[in-house]
């Protein structure tokens, strides 16, 4: 099963209200057979720039990193899920790249160059 | 006479400076046979890797991750005034990495992340990796 992430900007509420936010976002992933494997908070912080959604302007926002393993089948209902819960303003699932965690270095590609091209 | 001769025999016997033998065209071969030394092994020049090899050329991010999530690192290479991503001439990024900080910096953006049109007022501070010229 491929390993995605699914970065979420919540609401800025109280503690109870985003714990039961997450709560929905977790269940409704192992109600489709998802294995979620870390959830991880990113901090409450002022977004970036003003947010319109569902009829309302927002500044701030509290970050969630969902890390988990799904089939492919799963990723549109669950946006489309996300999109309609009033407490979530921005989802977004990524897919995590195991080679790209290992940073390549120059001397890395610079050394790989000559192997190809003395053979 | 008898002393003459034996002042000259004695001389010829025991002379005051070392005579040194006369290289003749005979002598010559024997002189150099004589004094070359058999070749030591230590002696020989041996093989190894160019000792003043010049430090492979890296970029400055070199080993290290670029994640979307770490904001102050891709802030770094975008202009305090408008929030755009610098060149490849003014970062002094290899190909990899210009492309990598360029898809995070745009991933970050719309992801809500980091914001399009200015610097992040915390990480205006943060010391300059790249050769940008500020007019003033």
């Amino acid at each position: 099963m491929p390993r995605y992430e699914l970065c979420v900007i919540l609401k800025a509420m109280q503690r109870p209200e985003t714990a039961a936010a997450l709560r929905r976002t977790v269940e409704t992933l192992l109600e489709r057979g998802a294995v979620v494997r870390a959830l991880e908070n990113l901090g409450d912080r002022r977004l970036p720039y003003k947010i319109s959604k569902h009829d309302s302007r927002h500044t701030h926002g509290g970050y969630f990193s969902v890390d988990f393993h799904s089939s492919p089948g799963i990723v549109s209902e669950l946006l489309n899920h996300l999109e309609r819960d009033v407490d979530v303003l921005r989802p977004t699932v990524l897919k995590k790249d195991e080679r790209l965690v290992a940073a390549r270095c120059c001397e890395a590609q610079a050394q790989k160059a000559k192997r190809a091209t003395s053979r | 006479m008898f002393a003459l001769s034996l002042s000259r025999l004695l001389l010829q016997a025991f002379p005051k400076q070392p005579v040194a033998p006369r290289a003749t065209a005979q002598c010559i071969r024997s002189l150099t046979t004589a004094q070359q030394e058999p070749l030591k092994k230590d002696d020989t020049p041996m093989k190894m890797e160019n000792p003043y090899k010049p430090p492979p050329k890296t970029c400055v991010l070199c080993n290290v991750t670029i994640d979307f999530k770490n904001i102050q690192l891709l802030s770094q290479f975008i202009s305090p005034h408008t929030g755009r991503i610098y060149g490849r001439h003014v970062t002094g990024l290899c190909g990899r990495k210009q492309k990598a900080i360029t898809k995070a910096i745009k991933k970050a953006r719309s992801m809500g992340f980091m914001s399009v049109t200015l610097k992040d007022p915390q990480f205006i501070k943060d010391p300059d990796i790249c050769r940008v010229k500020h007019f003033e």
